[in-house]
């Protein structure tokens, strides 16, 4: 079991990349936005099986300089950070539609891709893949997830 | 092969049919992912399918006759597809271009890819390659041509 570990590490391109717990996540990211790292360039979630890593990759253009700010959850819950990028809230419910992340207090978290009764969340370890979904139009145009590959397919 | 309903007609003027037929496949302006970069070659100077008489990538598909699913084929895209394909005039023939239309490709284990859209439209002619070269989808063009004419052997 991989163990997390709150500090500050180099990575292999020499980028700083700062782990911390998920409480201080948005006390430490208001300061590194103050600090002039104000470009939220993208938002990652990785599955690693015991708990969900979440990666904010932050730009600054005063210092041209890429930073990484990890941190974990085990129970899915993440604070959202659309208070201080409103171009988190995409990049969020991306990330709720496919590992599965809840951000708490998102204004409107929806699935980005998939329809809305598309069952799991495919980037998980544990999604089955055997369980076939598919995709059909109902009458109105909009997309809704089916188990059964007849009706069009 | 489809050929529409030949009725009565005599089996002369079915041969002038379809000679005209083969000879004028508009295909559908229709590219998915990375192979229709190869089937937009197809149609600029240097392979130029005109020859054959394709000769516009038509914008609608009610004045199509040929369409070349040229890219990878998502189960969101799939309903879209089929209701292209329906929406074609008869006689119409569909050409399965690259490995993700024919049976998935590099996708084949994944969540959202359609394996294989032969699963959701007939598919007369199958050019595998992942993209097929320009001149694969000419020789796909040729060989449908000789399907229409019935001279294909298989």
């Amino acid at each position: 079991m991989m163990e997390f570990q709150p500090g500050e590490e180099r990575g292999k391109d020499g980028r700083r990349i700062i782990k911390v717990r998920k409480e201080d996540l948005i006390g430490t990211l208001t300061k590194l936005k103050a600090e002039g790292y104000i470009h939220l360039s993208l938002i990652t979630g990785v599955d690693r099986k015991d708990f969900i890593e979440v990666v904010y990759h932050l730009h600054s253009f005063e210092r041209n300089e890429y930073i990484s700010v990890k941190t974990v959850t085990y129970n899915s819950e993440v604070p959202s950070v659309t208070s201080l990028w409103k171009s988190a809230d995409w990049e969020e419910r991306e990330e709720y539609d496919l590992v599965g992340i809840r951000f708490i207090g998102h204004p409107n978290l929806k699935r980005m891709f998939l329809p809305e009764n598309w069952v799991g969340h495919p980037l998980r370890k544990d999604y089955d893949l055997k369980n076939v979904q598919y995709i059909n139009v109902d009458e109105e145009g909009e997309d809704y997830a089916t188990f059964d590959p007849g009706d069009g397919w | 092969m489809k050929t529409g309903d030949p009725g009565i007609l005599t089996t002369t003027l079915e041969k002038a049919l379809e000679w005209g037929r083969s000879n004028s496949l508009w295909p559908l302006t229709f590219g998915l992912a990375c192979c229709a970069i190869e089937m937009m070659a197809v149609q600029a100077s240097k392979v130029d399918i005109s020859r054959f008489g394709s000769e516009i990538f038509r914008n609608s598909p009610r004045q199509s006759d040929l369409m070349i699913v040229s890219g990878t084929v998502t189960k969101k895209m799939a309903p879209r597809v089929k209701r292209l394909y329906d929406e074609m005039p008869y006689p119409k023939y569909v050409i399965a271009m690259g490995v993700c239309v024919i049976q998935g490709g590099p996708y084949v284990e994944g969540y959202s890819v359609v394996l294989g859209v032969d699963r959701v439209i007939p598919v007369d002619v199958y050019v595998p390659g992942c993209p097929p070269t320009p001149e694969a989808l000419t020789y796909g063009i040729i060989t449908l041509q000789k399907k229409i004419r019935g001279e294909a052997t298989r």
